[in-house]
C-alpha cells in the first residue's frame, strides 16, 4: 500500500537543502543552550581579565619591589614590558582552550545528556552535529576576542600600536588550525570517552611549548623545535606582531603561512577521524555509552 | 526500615560512605582523566617556571625576595599550587557534584532521602579531598624532580594552619554549592569563582605585589593567612602577620565561615524547594 509506506521527502531523499536545515537546527539549539545560561555570557567578559592576570601579577612579584626583576627580564629576553605580551599570549590560549571543552565536548556532552544515539539515527548530515556547535562558538570567541581587547587597553592600559586589519587577517587565519583541531578532538573524545585528560593534555601542551607568557627563546632548544609543529605559536607570535608592533604585513607573513598550511592540515585531519569515527561507530555499536 | 524511619548516626554514617564509594568508583572509572590530575597542576607551573628563569639571574629572583623573603620562587609557587588543589577540591567538589548530580538527572531523588543534606555535600567532597591528597604528594614529587622543591621547615607545625583553613573552606563551600543549586549552573561559576579566590589569597605570588587598591580584598579572604602562614612555617617566607596572629584570624574565620555557610545553604536550599526547580537543570 503506498499510503503505508509514505516516507517523507526529508527523511527518505537526504539533500543537500536537508542538510543545511539540520545545520541551522542545532546552531540555534546551541544558541538557545548558550545564552540559557547566563553565567557563561557573562564569563566571556570576566575571564579575559581574571586569566591574564594571575600571571601579570605574578610578573609584577618577579619584578620586585624597586624593579630589579624587570630589569633581568630585559636583559633575558629584550623585551622592554610584558603585560601586553602576556594578555596576547593568553587570549590565544583560552581562545584554543574553550574550542577544546566546547567544539571538542559537544559531540561528548550529546552523548553524556544519552542524545547522540537518538540524533545519530535520524537521516540527517552527521558532521552538522559538530559544525552547528562550532557556529554559536565561533561567534561568542570573536565576541571574546574583540572584548577582550578592549579591557586590555582600558583596564591593563595595553598599546595596541599595530593594525587591527592585521589582527583580524592574522585572527581569520587561525580559525581553520583552532576549529580543524576541535573537530578532530570531538571525535576522538566520543571514542576514547575521558574528554578531559584530552583537553589537559592539548591545552597542557599549548600552555608549556607556544610561549604563552614568555619569549620561545628561554625555553630548552628541544623545546622549541616542540613549538614549531604547534599552530599556536604562530597565532600568537602573529597577533602578538599585528597588534603590539608596528612591524606591519612583513612581521606577520611567516606566521600566515605556515597557518594556512596548519590549517589545512587540521581541517582535513578533522574531517577524516570524524569520519572513521562515525564508521567506528556504527561498527561497534558504543556511540551511546559513557 | 529502622534506617529510613529513624535515621541514626550510623545509619547517616552508612549514606555517607556509600556516597564516598559511589564517588570514588566513578573517579576511577576514567582512568586517564585520574592520572592527568596529577600532570595538570604541572602543567600551570611549567609556564611560571620558565616566567621565573626570565626575571632571574642564576636561577635566584631576587625581585621576588624583595616581597616573599624568598629568592626559590618554585617551592613558594609549588606549596601555593598545592594548597591551590585543596581549594579546588571543595569548591568542584561540592557546587560541582550537585550540577553533575542535576545532569544525570538524580539530584531530586536523593534529596527526598532522610540524610542530612549537608552531608550529601560533605560526601561528595570526601573522595574529591582523598584524591586531591595523593595528586598533590604526586605533584610535590614529580614538581620537585623537575622543578626543585626545598622545604626547610617543620612540616608538621606546617600542617596546624591548613585544619582551620579547610574546615572555614567547608563553610565557604556550602554556601558556595546552594548558588550552584539556585542557579542551576556550576562550571562557569565554579571556575571563575576558584580562580579569583586563588588569585587573591596569594597562590601563585606574594599578596603584598597586588596593587594597594586590591589588597584589601586579598587580606580579607581567610585562605591569604593559610597560604601565607604554611608557607612561612615550611620555607621560610616573611609572613603578613604574626604566626599567632594568622592562627588566631584563622579559627576565627573558621567559625564564622562555617555559620554563614550553613546558614545560608539552608536558607537558598528552602527557597530552591520552594520554587520546585530542583530537578530542573
Amino acid at each position: 500500500m503506498r499510503s503505508a509506506t509514505f516516507v517523507p521527502a526529508s527523511l527518505g531523499h537526504t539533500t543537500p537543502l536537508n542538510g543545511l536545515r539540520a545545520l541551522w537546527a542545532v546552531v540555534r539549539r546551541e544558541w538557545m543552550i548558550f545564552i540559557r545560561y547566563p553565567s557563561w555570557v557573562v564569563s566571556l567578559f570576566i575571564w579575559p581579565i581574571i586569566f591574564p592576570m594571575g600571571y601579570i601579577l605574578t610578573a609584577r612579584a618577579l619584578s620586585g619591589v624597586d624593579g630589579s626583576g624587570l630589569a633581568q627580564f630585559k636583559l633575558n629576553t629584550g623585551l622592554t614590558e610584558y603585560v601586553g605580551y602576556m594578555a596576547v599570549g593568553t587570549m590565544i590560549w583560552m581562545w584554543q582552550n574553550v574550542v577544546l571543552w566546547n567544539v571538542g565536548g559537544a559531540l561528548r556532552n550529546e552523548q553524556m545528556r544519552g542524545t547522540l544515539e537518538s540524533n545519530w539515527l535520524s537521516p540527517t548530515w552527521r558532521f552538522a552535529y559538530l559544525l552547528g556547535a562550532s557556529v554559536p562558538q565561533l561567534v561568542s570567541m570573536l565576541s571574546m576576542l574583540a572584548v577582550s581587547g578592549f579591557e586590555y587597553a582600558f583596564i591593563f592600559g595595553v598599546k595596541f600600536n599595530g593594525s587591527l586589519w592585521l589582527t583580524m587577517l592574522v585572527v581569520l587565519a587561525a580559525i581553520p588550525s583552532v576549529y580543524g583541531l576541535g573537530f578532530a578532538f570531538a571525535s576522538l573524545v566520543i571514542t576514547m570517552k575521558e574528554s578531559n585528560a584530552f583537553v589537559f593534555l592539548v591545552r597542557g601542551i599549548v600552555m608549556v611549548f607556544c610561549g604563552v607568557t614568555y619569549p620561545l627563546a628561554i625555553q630548552p632548544q628541544w623545546m622549541q623545535n616542540v613549538a614549531e609543529w604547534l599552530p599556536q605559536t604562530y597565532i600568537i607570535h602573529a597577533v602578538r606582531s599585528a597588534a603590539l608592533s608596528t612591524e606591519g604585513f612583513q612581521g606577520i607573513a611567516y606566521d600566515l603561512q605556515m597557518l594556512l598550511i596548519f590549517g589545512v592540515f587540521w581541517l582535513t585531519l578533522g574531517m577524516l577521524v570524524f569520519a572513521w569515527m562515525e564508521r567506528r561507530a556504527r561498527q561497534t555499536g558504543a556511540i551511546g555509552q559513557y | 526500615m529502622q534506617t529510613l524511619s529513624e535515621p541514626t548516626l550510623v545509619s547517616h554514617l552508612l549514606a555517607l560512605f556509600a556516597l564516598i564509594r559511589k564517588d570514588w568508583k566513578q573517579y576511577w572509572r576514567y582512568p586517564l582523566n585520574a592520572i592527568s590530575s596529577v600532570f595538570h597542576p604541572l602543567v600551570w607551573i611549567a609556564p611560571v617556571y620558565f616566567m621565573g628563569l626570565a626575571f632571574s639571574a642564576n636561577g635566584k629572583a631576587e625581585g621576588f625576595a624583595q616581597y616573599s623573603g624568598t629568592t626559590d620562587f618554585m617551592s613558594f609557587i609549588l606549596l601555593g599550587t598545592v594548597l591551590e588543589n585543596f581549594i579546588n577540591a571543595v569548591f568542584w567538589g561540592m557546587g560541582y557534584a550537585l550540577k553533575n548530580d542535576m545532569d544525570s538527572g538524580v539530584m531530586e531523588s536523593n534529596w527526598l532521602t532522610p540524610i542530612p543534606r549537608l552531608l550529601i555535600l560533605i560526601g561528595h567532597s570526601v573522595t574529591n579531598l582523598i584524591v586531591t591528597a595523593i595528586t598533590s604528594a604526586s605533584m610535590l614529587l614529580f614538581g620537585g624532580l623537575i622543578f626543585g622543591f626545598h622545604p626547610t621547615g617543620d612540616i608538621l607545625a606546617a600542617f596546624l594552619p591548613i585544619i582551620p583553613m579547610m574546615l572555614g573552606l567547608y563553610g565557604f563551600g556550602f554556601a558556595f554549592a546552594a548558588l550552584v543549586m539556585l542557579m542551576r549552573e556550576a562550571n562557569a561559576m565554579v571556575d571563575m569563582s576558584s580562580f579569583l579566590v586563588q588569585i587573591f589569597s596569594g597562590a601563585n605570588f606574594p599578596v603584598n605585589a597586588l596593587p594597594r587598591y586590591l589588597l584589601p580584598v586579598a587580606l580579607a579572604l581567610p585562605l591569604t593567612y593559610g597560604l601565607d602562614s604554611v608557607r612561612a612555617r615550611l620555607i621560610g617566607t616573611t609572613p603578613l602577620l604574626p604566626l599567632n596572629t594568622e592562627m588566631v584570624l584563622l579559627v576565627v574565620f573558621m567559625f564564622v565561615m562555617l555559620w554563614i555557610g550553613t546558614w545560608s545553604f539552608r536558607a537558598l536550599e528552602r527557597r530552591v524547594r520552594v520554587l520546585g526547580t530542583l530537578g530542573q537543570h
